[in-house]
C-alpha cells in the first residue's frame, strides 16, 4: 500500500503539472520566452540575475521546504490517511502550487516587485500595508509553534538536541574553512558532510536530557544570539548543511516509500470530527488548512517567490517547473510523511505502551500525540521504521531516527532565528507613522535588540505555555490567511493585468477566503474560550490575534470587491 | 554507452543540486555584502544624504567606475520600502 499510494500520488502529480500546469501557463499566464524576464530587462549583475532552471528551482525549493510540511500531515493523520492526502494533493495542485506559480509570475511581470506591491496596486494601498501586520502575527505564531515542536521533540528524543549542536560547531567549523582559509569549495564540503555524518553519529553517543523550560530558555538565547551576528558565522555554513539534509531525507524516504511494499495499518478514515485542536472534535471542513498548512498551500510562498526568485527567473517558460513545481514537490514532500505514518505509526505507538487502536483512533490518536509521544517522533520514528523495512536497512534504526530528528529540527530552528531578522524588519516599518508623532518610542522600539526581543519573547512565551494543539492552528490561520490575499491579488492580476478567463484563480480563491474565514470563526468561538479559562494568558493573546485577524480578512474582501470595479491604467 | 549516459546523468543532477546548494549559501553572503557596497557608494555620492562628499576632483576621477553602482543603486531606491518579500526569499522560515 505504501508503494501503491507513492506511485500514485507520483502520477497525479505529473499527469496534473502536464494538463493543468500548462494550462494556467498557457491560458492565464500567457508565458511566453519572447518576454523578456526582469533578470534579463533589469540585469544589474547583483539582484537581478538569470539563474539556470535547475538551480533557481533548487533555491526556491530550499527556502520553501521546512519543517510544516512534515508536522501538519502527522496530525492530520487524526481524521485518516485518506482525508490527510486528499486535502494534500487537491490543496496543492489545484490552490497551493496554483497560488506559488501566479504570485511568482505576477511579480516577474512587475519588474520583480513583491506580492504587497502587486496587491497595492491592484487592490488597494491598504491591503499592501496590512501585509506587515498579518506577516508579523505570522512571525510570532511561527515562534510559538514551532518552539512548542522543538521543544517536546528535545525532551522525548535527547540525542537530537545534542546532535544539533554538534552540528552547529560543524557548522562554525565549515564557516571558517571556506571564509578564513579560504579552502577549497569540494574539499570544504567533502569536510562539511562529514561532520554533519558525525554529529549525527555524536547525537547518539552523547545524548543531551532537559527539561521543556529549560529547553525554552535556550532557545529564546538562541534565536536572539543567532540573529544578531554576521550570517557567514553561523546561519549560512549551517543553512548550506542543512540543504544535504533535504535532499538526503527526501531521497532515502522517497526509495524507502517505494520499496517498502507495506500495508497501511492506520485507519483510512475516522471521522469528520476526530479530537485535534484544543482536546475537541475538530470538523475536517473548515478546519483542515489550519492543520495542514504549508504541505498543501503556504501564504508565505508568495513572499519567497515575489521576493527573490522572480528576480532570477532566466525565461518565462522557467516559471512553471519552478512556482508550479517546487510546491507540488514540496506536496510529494507531505505525500511521503502520510504514508511512513499511515503504514508504520500504529506499530509504534502500540510498540510504546500507548492505548490506541484503529477503532478508537478518532480519539486516541491526537491525545496521545499530545502525551509521552511527541508529534514529532511519530514522523522521524515511522520514518526510520520504513527504512528499516527495505534494503535500505543496512543504515543502522537508531541514526536514521535522528538523521529524520536532525531534519525536522534543523528546519525548525532555522524558521525560528531567521523570524527574528524578520521580524525586527516587520517591526521597523509597521513603527514608521509613529516616527514623526514620538521619535524617541520610535527609537526604543526599533532598536535592534528590541525588535529582536518583541517576537521572540512573545512567541517563546507562547511555546513555553506547551499548548501546541491551540498554537499550531494558529500559525495556519495566519498563514493561510496570507495566501488567501494572496490568491485574491492573484485573481486580480489575471483579470485587470492579463484579461484572461478568472476562474481557474478565482474559484479555490473564494473557496480558500470561505475556508480560512469559517475556520478561524470556529476556532475563536469553539477552541478558544476554553484556552482563556485554562491559561488566560496564551488564549487571550491569541484571541486578540485571530480576531484582528479576522477583522483585517473582512477588509481585505471588501477591499478586493470594491477594486474589481475599478479600471487600471494600461501599464503596470 | 548505456551506462556511460547514465553515469553522465548522474553527475549533472549531483553537480546541479552542488551549484544550487552553492548559490543558495552564496545569496546570504551577497546581502551583506550589498550593505557594504551601498555604504561605498554613500561615501562617494553622500552628498544627497547630507555625508560630507569626498574633494570634488576625486569624486570626478571616480564617477565613471560608479556607473553600475548608479544603475544598481536607482534599482534598489526604487525597492527600499519593498524588501521584506526579498529578505522572506533569502531566509526562509517555513
Amino acid at each position: 500500500m505504501t508503494t501503491i499510494v507513492l506511485v500514485v500520488g507520483l502520477v497525479i502529480y505529473v499527469a496534473l503539472y502536464m494538463v493543468y500546469g500548462k494550462k494556467l501557463e498557457r491560458d492565464v499566464v500567457k508565458a511566453s520566452d519572447s518576454n523578456k524576464t526582469p533578470a534579463e530587462r533589469m540585469y544589474d549583475g547583483v539582484d537581478y540575475v538569470a539563474a539556470k532552471r535547475p538551480v533557481l528551482f533548487g533555491h526556491h525549493f530550499a527556502s520553501i521546504a521546512g519543517a510544516a510540511p512534515i508536522i501538519g500531515p502527522v496530525l492530520a493523520m487524526a481524521w485518516g490517511w485518506v482525508p490527510a492526502l486528499l486535502w494534500v494533493w487537491f490543496g496543492n495542485i489545484f490552490i497551493g502550487a496554483v497560488h506559488d506559480y501566479l504570485a511568482l509570475m505576477a511579480s516577474v511581470r512587475y519588474d520583480g516587485k513583491s506580492i504587497q506591491f502587486v496587491a497595492a496596486d491592484l487592490i488597494t494601498n491598504r491591503t499592501g500595508k496590512l501585509f506587515y501586520w498579518l506577516v508579523l502575527f505570522l512571525l510570532i505564531l511561527v515562534i510559538g509553534a514551532f518552539g512548542a515542536v522543538l521543544g517536546g521533540m528535545f525532551v522525548g528524543s535527547p540525542a537530537v538536541p545534542s546532535a544539533y549542536i554538534l552540528k552547529l560547531v560543524a557548522a562554525l567549523i565549515l564557516g571558517v574553512l571556506l571564509y578564513r582559509t579560504k579552502m577549497n569549495f569540494g574539499l570544504a564540503t567533502g569536510i562539511g558532510v562529514i561532520m554533519l555524518a558525525l554529529a549525527i553519529w555524536g547525537g547518539t553517543r552523547i545524548p543531551i536530557t532537559a527539561s521543556y523550560g529549560t529547553w525554552m530558555v535556550v532557545m529564546f538565547f538562541y534565536i536572539i544570539i543567532a540573529s544578531a551576528i554576521p550570517v557567514n558565522v553561523l546561519l549560512q555554513p549551517r543553512d548550506y548543511l542543512n540543504s544535504w539534509l533535504l535532499y538526503f531525507g527526501l531521497i532515502i524516504g522517497g526509495l524507502a516509500a517505494i520499496f517498502s511494499f507495506t500495508g497501511f495499518s492506520a485507519p483510512a478514515f475516522t471521522s469528520f470530527a476526530p479530537i485535534v485542536s484544543g482536546g475537541k472534535a475538530t470538523p475536517f471542513w473548515p478546519a483542515i488548512p489550519l492543520i495542514i498548512a504549508c504541505g498543501s498551500l503556504s501564504g508565505f510562498h508568495a513572499l519567497v517567490g515575489s521576493g527573490t526568485t522572480s528576480k532570477q527567473l532566466e525565461k518565462e517558460s522557467h516559471g512553471l517547473a519552478i512556482g508550479y513545481g517546487a510546491m507540488l514537490t514540496e506536496g510529494f514532500l507531505s505525500t511521503l510523511v502520510v504514508v511512513a505514518v499511515a503504514g508504520f505509526g500504529l506499530a509504534l505507538m502500540t510498540d510504546k505502551g500507548m492505548t490506541i487502536s484503529v477503532a478508537g483512533w478518532a480519539k486516541e490518536y491526537t491525545p496521545a500525540m499530545m502525551g509521552s509521544y511527541p508529534k514529532a517522533a511519530m514522523f522521524t520514528s515511522s520514518y526510520a521504521a520504513m527504512v528499516a523495512s527495505t534494503w535500505l536497512n543496512f543504515i543502522p534504526t537508531e541514526i536514521v531516527k535522528v538523521i529524520a530528528g536532525m531534519w525536522v529540527a534543523s528546519f525548525a530552528m532555522t524558521t525560528l532565528d531567521t523570524t527574528n531578522r524578520l521580524g525586527r524588519y516587520t517591526v521597523s516599518e509597521l513603527m514608521l507613522p509613529v516616527k514623526e508623532k514620538n521619535e524617541k518610542v520610535y527609537n526604543f522600539v526599533t532598536n535592534r535588540w528590541i525588535a529582536s526581543l518583541i517576537p521572540a519573547a512573545i512567541g517563546i512565551y507562547l511555546a513555553w505555555s506547551g499548548n501546541f494543539t491551540i498554537l499550531w492552528p494558529s500559525f495556519g490561520s495566519a498563514n493561510q490567511l496570507i495566501a488567501s490575499i494572496v490568491l485574491l491579488t492573484a485573481a486580480s492580476w489575471v483579470v485587470k493585468r492579463q484579461k484572461a478567463k478568472p476562474a481557474i484563480v478565482l474559484v479555490p480563491a473564494y473557496l480558500l477566503w470561505i475556508t480560512v474565514t469559517a475556520s478561524i470563526i470556529w476556532f475563536t468561538v469553539v477552541i478558544l474560550p476554553d484556552t482563556i479559562v485554562a491559561n488566560p494568558v496564551t488564549g487571550i493573546t491569541v484571541l486578540v490575534i485571530e480576531v484582528i485577524m479576522l477583522v483585517m480578512n473582512f477588509v481585505f474582501m471588501a477591499d478586493f470587491l470594491k477594486s474589481r470595479k475599478k479600471t487600471l491604467a494600461p501599464d503596470a | 554507452m548505456k551506462r556511460h549516459g547514465f553515469v553522465n546523468w548522474i553527475k549533472h543532477i549531483l553537480s546541479t543540486i552542488d551549484t544550487s546548494h552553492r548559490e543558495q549559501a552564496a545569496g546570504l553572503t551577497e546581502f551583506e555584502a550589498r550593505e557594504l557596497e551601498n555604504i561605498f557608494v554613500l561615501l562617494l555620492m553622500g552628498s544627497f544624504t547630507g555625508i560630507p562628499a569626498p574633494p570634488s576632483f576625486i569624486a570626478a576621477e571616480l564617477l565613471p567606475h560608479l556607473q553600475h553602482e548608479i544603475k544598481v543603486l536607482k534599482f534598489r531606491a526604487e525597492n527600499a520600502s519593498d524588501s521584506l518579500a526579498e529578505m522572506a526569499g533569502l531566509l526562509g522560515i517555513d
